[in-house]
């Protein structure tokens, strides 16, 4: 088979228009909406519990549950277009982790407050980042390990500004790495 | 040196594999997001998707989601080589024309 110098241009010039295509649809499927949702979700939480204290902290399990819900209609609308085969290994390591995550506490009695709880379940959530990034996507790996690292700075070196930390660089880094995804991901 | 891969490089064949290339490794893609994507009918789709499909450079699956049949389509790993070799011969024939 033999091209000349211009097919062989005007043919990387559709393959570079498919890609196109595709690049919003796989975009959208590495998940910058769920960043964008999870982070306005944390920075909503963590302004809830500095201005209104403990009825704001007795909101929280609702706003997880519409959180949840919102990311299982994001993740059907995805899977309609791309999907992944589902992988039950991987789902069974999430179980697990949560599972002893919510487990041991209540088992050992732990002495907590709002800040820990909130800590501790962000940590937890940030474990099943890496785990996702170490499975799938390396950028998951990155970003469970820099709000990992973001929550521990805020819980032991600014307890007092704990709620403003989290809704700015807790929430805040999950919404700028959607904008990043959705924007600057080539 | 890369070889031009005949099945690939004719242009609706070579819009879907490049296509399917830019998915990851594990992902497939729905025939009717793709169809649209591409610009494409439904019989012009299912006819080169079935070449290639023969050729073994990608997996079709047909699966029920809300109880409506779909059909994905993902690259193979045969398929993302025979892919890429196609575009690094496509790359080797300008390089060839910009030194000579």
């Amino acid at each position: 088979m033999q091209l000349t110098s211009e097919e062989a241009t005007r043919a990387l010039a559709a393959i570079q228009t498919s890609r196109e295509a595709m690049r919003s649809a796989v975009r959208a499927h590495r998940g910058h909406y769920h960043r964008w949702l999870w982070g306005v979700i944390w920075i909503a939480m963590a302004l809830l519990a500095e201005f209104r204290g403990q009825g704001g902290v007795h909101l929280f399990p609702w706003i997880c549950a519409a959180g949840f819900g919102g990311s299982m209609v994001l993740g059907c609308i995805q899977g309609r277009q791309i999907r992944g085969p589902v992988d039950k290994r991987f789902l069974g390591v999430l179980v697990a982790v949560i599972l002893f995550a919510v487990l041991w506490p209540f088992v050992l009695r732990a002495q907590v407050n709002d800040q820990t709880v909130f800590a501790y379940a962000g940590l937890v959530a940030m474990l099943c980042y890496v785990i996702a990034g170490i499975w799938f996507d390396t950028y998951l790996l990155w970003l469970g390990l820099v709000i990992t690292a973001l929550i521990l700075v805020g819980l032991f070196c600014f307890a007092a500004f704990f709620w403003w930390w989290i809704a700015i660089f807790g929430g805040g880094t999950l919404i700028i790495t959607g904008f990043y995804i959705r924007y600057c991901w080539r | 040196m890369p070889e031009l891969n005949s099945i690939i490089h004719q242009p609706v064949r070579l819009q879907i594999m490049a296509a399917l290339n830019h998915l990851g490794g594990r992902e497939q893609v729905d025939f009717t997001f793709l169809k649209t994507k591409l610009g494409l009918t439904d019989g012009n789709l299912g006819a080169h998707l079935l070449t290639l499909e023969e050729a073994g450079y990608i997996a079709v699956q047909k699966a029920f989601v809300a109880r409506k049949p779909k059909t994905f389509v993902a690259a193979t790993a045969a398929g993302r080589r025979a892919f890429e070799g196609h575009v690094a011969a496509l790359t080797a024939i300008l390089k060839a024309k910009g030194s000579s």
